[in-house]
């Protein structure tokens, strides 16, 4: 974990707020699994992030020099094994709500997501590599509208996965306005971006660069 | 039925929430790919990656390469349809696919693209495919056919419905009966190559499979020799992933690939058994499987048999492997019968018979000698009959007939067979109650 476990400093409690603003769903979808109870699941949520983010257990996460995808799982477990209780008391003795989670679109996600059977463990590591790809696909996108070219990256987004067939860079261009060679040379660099992008967000979570190519199989593997 | 929308490169289904309407697996394979497929200014950007970096000659770099459209499949193989995305691995891509002419499924395995570069690959693809073609084996994939296109060489497959054991061991779904049920199959499967001069080198649980009616087949014969690697499959993941593949292969194949022969087979299975048993490999100093699980212990000695470094100590067939497991299972499943249970259940004409059509020579000369034999001891008997007939209990009368001349013939006869005949008999006898014993044995 680069930037979010070096010191506590602000720097990196954002960079932590940054990831658990993203990655709490698949936690939702775990714990959702093993806890009926809606409430129960949304409270043992919002818990556990004011407790990770207020004891800066980010040093922990830094000193295992593991995956933060694991870590986050493995603290969530532990927390869910002892620090119910206290943290139960903890809210209602008026903990603050360190991220704003929205816990409600969350159990309707989850509710619609086709439930199969695969265990709360599968399910946390499928649904994290589903948030990672929208996270990744959503800077790309967002890169792209700063630059007032939000047209561009709806019709160059299908061309993200390889090498295009005969046809289509045609009709890219023609949806763009633009030359079919244009077209070619928007769709080369768009996939670069994006497979920037794709490899700085897994070096977040990830001790270093040599862990970056088997996180992405994984992740893949988690897709079952 | 809604129209359900599929990935145009690997042909799974897609879900209009999941990434944004286009395929994840695929979205994660395109921040594996190496940038130089096709598109100019290929290199890589940022400081992390490539395979450069590996400091060690020996690591190869990632044979990931860019998966084809599906339709650039429907045009190279005109003779196949309906293609679906299987996996991929070090050995290549697998797809699913219906023969049309024939109307079945098959699998149809394509080689990294980077095979072809070197220049006698295209004569060993040949003579290789052709040797495992031979090789058809219930319990072996079969190759159906093979050839190349313009860009890929490839192998057409029997499909297997099924899954790979890797996935079995994963989700805890095998136990040590499931596990003594699937070894035995293995080393059928073992035995018939190595009997066909062809050794796996490979052997993990990614490459052995079970279909749905629980049958064995074993996948990849060959490939890695075919492909040319010293260690198979290595590619620059982490290390966890390098560990993973290397830790089935014998060390022998470790050291010097060129002096492996079959036996290094014998140990993959070792550690393949091993890991089925206790969910772990076996590294280091590692405990005997019946100190991890409840097994049998004398499962201990097969599995350790296996796992010797050196190769003369292992079992040198994989079927001496499968008739220890025999043994094992035969006395675990059903205690020792009593003898009489035995005599009652068989008739002892039938049991005659049966030995007769085992023993049909030793029958033979066991007649061949007796009757000689059987003749002499007659005629001995009658002529010490004949001679007290004819000699008197008074001696003054006069001398008796020398009773050498009357027996004299038949002794000879006696000496000459009797011996043989006692020998087949006892063999017979022996053979007979073998039988027996081991009658009582089996079901």
């Amino acid at each position: 974990m680069l930037a979010a476990g070096h010191r506590s400093s602000p720097d990196s409690r954002r960079a932590l707020e940054s990831l658990c603003q993203t990655y709490w769903y698949p936690l939702y979808a775990y714990v959702r699994r093993r806890v009926l109870d809606v409430h129960e699941a949304q409270d043992l949520t919002q818990a556990f992030f004011a407790s990770l983010l207020e004891r800066n257990s980010l040093e922990a996460a830094h000193r295992e020099r593991g995956r933060f995808r694991s870590f986050l799982l493995t603290a969530f477990k532990h927390f869910l094994a002892d620090e119910w209780d206290k943290a139960k008391a903890l809210k209602r003795g008026g903990g603050r709500r360190a991220i704003p989670l929205d816990l409600d679109s969350g159990e309707s996600r989850y509710a619609h997501e086709a439930t199969e059977n695969v265990s709360p463990e599968r399910l946390y590591e499928k649904q994290w590599a589903l948030t990672f790809l929208d996270r990744v696909l959503n800077r790309l996108g967002d890169e792209f509208i700063a630059k007032g070219k939000e047209r561009h990256f709806e019709v160059l987004k299908p061309f993200l996965v390889g090498e295009a067939q005969q046809n289509s860079y045609e009709n890219a261009a023609r949806a763009l306005g633009i030359s079919e060679a244009a077209a070619k040379v928007a769709v080369h660099r768009a996939r670069r971006r994006y497979r920037e992008i794709l490899r700085a967000e897994i070096a977040e979570t990830v001790a270093g660069p040599q862990e970056i190519d088997d996180e992405i199989r994984q992740l893949r593997a988690a897709l079952g | 039925m809604t129209d359900q929308r599929h990935c145009p490169k690997c042909g799974a289904e897609l879900s209009a929430d999941a990434a944004q309407g286009l395929c994840p697996k695929c979205l994660l394979d395109a921040g594996l790919e190496s940038h130089a497929s096709g598109a100019a200014g290929g290199a890589p950007t940022g400081p992390f990656i490539t395979p450069s970096q590996a400091a060690s000659p020996t690591i190869l770099p990632t044979s990931r390469f860019p998966t084809p459209y599906l339709e650039t499949l429907a045009r190279q193989f005109p003779q196949l349809d309906s293609f679906e995305h299987l996996g991929q691995g070090g050995m290549g891509v697998v797809y699913k696919a219906r023969q049309r002419n024939l109307d079945r499924i098959v699998a149809v395995k394509l080689l990294p693209p980077s095979v072809g570069e070197e220049p006698a690959f295209a004569e060993r693809f040949t003579r290789e495919a052709q040797a495992l073609a031979r090789l058809n084996h219930s319990n072996i994939v079969q190759v159906y056919d093979f050839g190349r296109t313009d860009e890929y060489f490839y192998f057409v497959m029997e499909y297997v419905d099924g899954v790979n054991l890797r996935a079995l061991i994963r989700d805890h779904k095998l136990d040590p009966e499931a596990a003594l049920k699937i070894v035995p199959q293995i080393c059928e499967a073992l035995q018939f190559a190595h009997d066909e001069g062809i050794v796996h080198r490979d052997i993990k649980p990614e490459n052995i499979l079970v279909d749905k009616k629980g049958r064995v087949k074993i996948a990849d014969f060959g490939l890695a020799k075919l492909l040319g690697r010293a260690a198979e499959d290595l590619s620059l993941t982490g290390t966890g992933q390098l560990m993973g593949t290397l830790g089935y292969m014998a060390p022998e194949q470790l050291q010097q690939a060129h002096s492996v022969d079959h036996r290094a087979d014998i140990y993959s299975l070792g550690v393949v058994f091993y890991e089925m048993l206790t969910g772990q490999l076996p590294i280091g100093r590692f405990e005997p499987p019946s100190k991890k699980v409840q097994v049998d212990v004398r499962l201990d000695e097969i599995v350790l048999h296996s796992l010797e470094s050196e190769p003369s100590r292992r079992y040198q067939h994989a079927s001496e492997l499968k008739t220890d497991l025999e043994t094992i299972n035969e006395f675990a499943a059903q205690p020792p019968r009593f003898v009489s249970d035995y005599q009652t259940l068989e008739s002892p004409r039938r049991r005659l018979g049966a030995s007769i059509a085992e023993h049909p020579l030793l029958w033979a000369m066991a007649v061949f000698f007796s009757l000689p034999l059987l003749f002499a001891l007659v005629g001995l008997a009658e002529s010490l009959i004949a001679w007290r007939a004819l000699s008197n209990p008074n001696p003054s009368i006069g001398p008796n007939p020398p009773i050498g001349g009357f027996i004299q013939p038949y002794a000879i006869l006696i000496v000459l067979f009797g011996p043989f005949a006692f020998l087949t008999w006892a063999y017979l006898w022996r053979a007979l109650h073998r039988g027996r014993d081991e009658g009582s044995r089996t079901a």
